[in-house]
């Protein structure tokens, strides 16, 4: 399963620790094996027949946010997080997934792919209660902060394709779960900013969950139809372009897709043309000029980096220019707002009292800036950023969300 | 060997949490940034000198091996279980105790990264100077048991200069304290100098006291490029010449700049043999009249391009580069070996050429790097450690390397360290003397031979 790449690649570790201090969970830590250097070097052993795949390494392997800041902080160039994917996806076949996360992805698969968001929103809230015994909290975040489920999924409430006069852009709009399932009003803000952009919108109705949450913890069988299906899809829509409000889902159509079918054996090409027309949302609305539009919004906006838009997608200007441009709205830069927010995932309900400590400091870095507004393009972020909040009146916000704000005035 | 009732003695000391025996672990401080790995048979975390001198007692009683470990950053194998036994490691060790303004000092626990502890005192304008390229992985107290150097030695020269004194403990147990607060002090011998670069052989070092600098007003980093080695070397040669002394002089060969340019896409040429690399700082006036001056005697020795940054973010992004040249070396081949030896600085043109040939006569790949202010040379040896054939003649080529150095009166190491890697050729450079002597210092400090066995003395020939 690991490629001949990957395999030579961890030969180029240096082992010089570069890698050490920025990664969130060493930090916590600090112990060896919660570094990447530790990682990498323990997959090393096991390659060479020094270490047995133990539950352990598993384990050490799972303590990890794939938040990426190894692999751009790697002088020597290696890709570490996609070496601990593939480990993973290593690990799990031999041992299957453990006990709660097994129940889990079943859940989440079934017999078609069930959401992610799904599970966070509907199945926690009660049939799953039980088993989480921790004082009303999955992991670091209580329950009453858990989004409701939208009333009814996106997806059926919008026409496929959603037409205006004479076009200036055709766009196919990938939705993600979150919207999907959690929170429409991003769905509904994206439409409606593209459409009075006179932007001709695809929103296909048979669009599946991206699969990336489940991929990422190493059980790419599982995820594997819905990315077939995803790729077949888009392929069959004539578009300029793919535009994604997720981080998630973005970097999974950007950069995972090609990568993950490489090393699944199948075919690439036309997850690498797919690849090629993906924008995140922010991207693509920079192309605009927004400014004449938009309308004073009193406040401040402070903005959160995602892994998954920064490290995984390499954008970083946009959607601080986005919000930049909303007349009247400040905005203030927070301290190391490029640093993982400590959720990860199933990271933060796996592993709560390092995730608790890394997002303290997000916390912190926000709560400094005195900002009423947090904006970031991750549901998953703005989830571990409000469940852990101590203020009332800081709203954790999509920055499509704010534009859409702006422009209705 | 040990026990169990050792580990259980250990265990009382420091609760469970802070001792890891499991084989993951145990692998995992096998290594440091050398080629070559031992297995320690435990990895112990203090958080303060109490359990530190505890631990020392129950490994002096039962002779049990123990070695100190920072990041593990080192690149002489210093931090390894070479013999096995504890390694005994400071991350969890890490806080800043005290930042004094007004007698511009800080005191702090070993386990601190350097540059986290630069972050913090230059928030308030002061100033530590020693910045080896390891900088943000590196521990205060391993830079100080390396005596580390870096790419400001020229104008600020190394750790050492900054230290004014150390709390120790010794292999017994015992807590010793060297040095003081004040500026200026001679009250018997020097042991934080003797301590500081010994290589973590004859104290554990718990808590380190150093020295700050008001931070420099102004910077400016200039980047000159050129078309042979020599017209570099001859800028150097001028700037030392002329009086003139620049924070850093850093010197890049032809495979350096590929390699940094397929890491960072700085923009450099790819057709040029070498980029000097110079920051200037201090008030602002001298620093533009300094940038000025220096830029000319790029232009007189032939330098095809230089460019002065004008933004503190330029200069940054140009440092991080340089910071991160020796991984970015290292992505062309599996392995890279550093040398690290150092000529008198007006033999260091010469010297660059001189391994360029033994590179070639050997045929292994070589780049070289040099903190070219101080004539500090680190050659980059690119080579593959499972194959054999060609690490003998990497072998062969690093020998030929320290004889050159040898006879113009060289070392055999600038800043990182005799270690393992370099203790066959100790003899080339101290006398049997010299090395009896600090072979009776070693015993001195620790007779019963626990600390950090199969260090530089004792793999010396
Ligand atoms: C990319 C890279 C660049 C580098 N650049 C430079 C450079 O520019 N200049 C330079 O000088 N070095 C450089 N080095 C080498 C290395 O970073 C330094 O030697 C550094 O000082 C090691 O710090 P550490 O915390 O990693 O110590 P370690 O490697 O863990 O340990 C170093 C030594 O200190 C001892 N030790 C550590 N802590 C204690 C303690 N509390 N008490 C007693 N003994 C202790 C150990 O036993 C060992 O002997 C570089 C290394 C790398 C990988
Ligand atoms: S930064 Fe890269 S080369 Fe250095 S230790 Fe980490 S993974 Fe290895
Ligand atoms: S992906 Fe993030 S958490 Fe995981 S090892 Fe790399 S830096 Fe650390």
């Amino acid at each position: 399963m690991i490629s001949k790449n990957l395999r030579e690649e961890v030969h180029n570790c240096i082992k010089c620790g570069i890698c050490l201090t920025p990664c969130p969970v060493y930090k916590q830590r600090l112990v060896e094996v919660a570094s990447p250097r530790g990682k990498v070097q323990l997959i090393r052993n096991i390659m060479e027949g020094n270490l047995e795949l133990s539950e352990n390494f598993v384990r050490i392997l799972f303590t990890c946010l794939l938040c990426e800041t190894c692999t751009v902080n790697c002088p020597s160039g290696l890709k570490v997080d996609q070496l601990m994917k593939a480990m993973r996806v290593k690990v799990i076949e031999k041992f299957g997934l453990p006990g709660k996360k097994k129940f889990l992805f079943e859940l989440l698969t079934g017999k078609r792919l069930l959401p992610f968001y799904l599970f966070w929103g509907r199945v926690l809230r009660n049939n799953l209660l039980p088993l989480f015994p921790v004082k009303g909290k999955v992991g670091t975040i209580p329950l009453k902060k858990f989004p409701r489920l939208n009333r009814q999924p996106f997806l059926k409430k919008i026409p496929e394709v959603i037409s205006v006069p004479e076009p200036k852009g055709r766009v196919l709009y990938f939705t993600g779960c979150a919207t999907n399932y959690l929170d429409g009003e991003i769905g509904r803000a994206t439409i409606e900013i593209l459409v009075r952009l006179g932007v001709e919108v695809i929103v296909p109705k048979d669009q599946m969950c991206c699969g990336l949450p489940i991929f990422l913890a190493g059980a790419p069988k599982m995820a594997l139809p819905n990315i077939l299906k995803n790729v077949a899809l888009f392929n069959r829509w004539d578009v300029d372009v793919v535009v994604v409000e997720c981080a998630t889902c973005g970097a999974a159509l950007k950069k995972e897709y090609p990568h993950f079918l490489k090393e699944m054996g199948e075919k690439t090409e036309e997850a690498m043309a797919l690849s090629q027309k993906v924008l995140d949302i922010s991207q693509y609305l920079m192309k605009f000029d927004l400014g004449k539009m938009l309308k004073p919004i009193k406040g401040k906006v402070t903005y959160h980096d995602p892994c998954h838009l920064l490290r995984s997608q390499g954008v970083k200007d946009e959607p601080r220019a986005l919000l930049r441009q909303i007349p009247e709205l400040d905005f203030v830069e927070m301290a190391e707002a490029d640093v993982c927010c400590g959720g990860g995932g199933t990271f933060q309900w796996e592993h709560p009292r390092i995730s608790e400590n890394i997002t303290a400091q997000k916390i912190e870095s926000i709560e400094k800036t005195k900002a009423n507004f947090v904006a970031t393009g991750c549901p998953g972020c703005r989830l571990q950023i409000f469940g852990n909040l101590k203020k009332d009146g800081v709203e954790v916000i999509h920055p499509v969300q704010l534009i859409f704000r702006s422009l209705s005035g | 060997m040990l026990t169990e009732k050792i580990l259980h003695e250990f265990e009382t000391i420091l609760g469970k949490e802070r001792i890891l025996t499991s084989k993951e672990d145990l692998l995992s401080y096998a290594y440091d940034a050398y080629v070559e790995e031992y297995l320690p048979e435990a990895v112990l975390f203090p958080k303060t000198s109490a359990e530190v001198s505890q631990i020392m007692q129950v490994a002096s009683t039962h002779r049990i091996f123990v070695t100190p470990r920072g990041a593990g950053s080192g690149l002489a194998a210093c931090s390894l279980a070479k013999q096995g036994g504890v390694i005994l490691c400071f991350t969890m060790m890490n806080r800043i105790l005290e930042i004094n303004k007004p007698n511009r000092y800080a005191i702090v626990e070993p386990g601190v990264v350097v540059s986290e502890f630069q972050k913090e005192v230059e928030k308030i304008g002061l100033f530590y100077p020693p910045d080896p390229g390891s900088a943000t992985v590196a521990t205060m107290g391993g830079t100080v048991l390396m005596n580390a150097g870096g790419m400001r030695g020229i104008k600020y020269g190394v750790t050492r200069d900054y230290l004014m004194g150390l709390q120790g403990v010794l292999p017994s147990g015992e807590v010793i304290q060297t040095g003081s607060l004040t500026a200026k002090d001679v009250t018997g011998y020097d042991l934080t100098r003797l301590i500081c670069g010994s290589e973590g052989t004859l104290a554990v070092v718990t808590r380190i006291t150093v020295r700050l600098l008001p931070k420099p007003k102004a910077r400016r980093t200039l980047q000159a490029i050129y078309n042979t080695i020599d017209q570099a070397g001859n800028t150097v040669a001028r700037i030392v010449e002329e009086g003139i002394i620049p924070a850093t002089l850093e010197l890049m060969d032809k495979m350096i700049i590929k390699a940094l340019e397929d890491y960072a896409h700085l923009g450099l040429p790819l057709d040029a043999e070498a980029v000097l690399l110079i920051e200037v700082d201090g008030d602002p006036e001298s620093v533009e009249k300094q940038a000025g001056i220096i830029a000319e005697f790029c232009r007189g020795q032939g330098a095809r391009d230089v460019r002065v940054s004008q933004s503190e973010k330029e200069s940054e992004q140009l440092w991080m580069a340089r910071r991160g040249a020796f991984g970015a070396v290292a992505r062309m081949r599996p392995t890279c070996v550093i040398e690290d030896a150092t000529v008198p600085v007006s033999f260091l043109t010469r010297a660059i050429k001189e391994v360029i040939t033994i590179a070639q006569r050997n045929q292994v790949q070589i780049a070289v790097l040099a903190h070219a202010g101080d004539g500090n040379l680190h050659p980059l040896v690119l080579c593959d450690l499972r194959d054999k054939e060609e690490m003998k003649r990497v072998e062969k080529a690093m020998d030929e390397i320290v004889d050159f150095a040898m006879s113009v009166g060289g070392v055999l190491s600038g800043e990182h360290g005799i270690g393992i890697a370099k203790a066959k050729y100790l003899p080339r450079q101290l006398s049997p003397q010299t090395l009896n002597l600090m072979r009776t210092l070693k015993n001195t400090f620790d007779p019963l031979g626990i600390l950090n066995p199969g260090s530089f003395l004792e793999c010396a020939p």
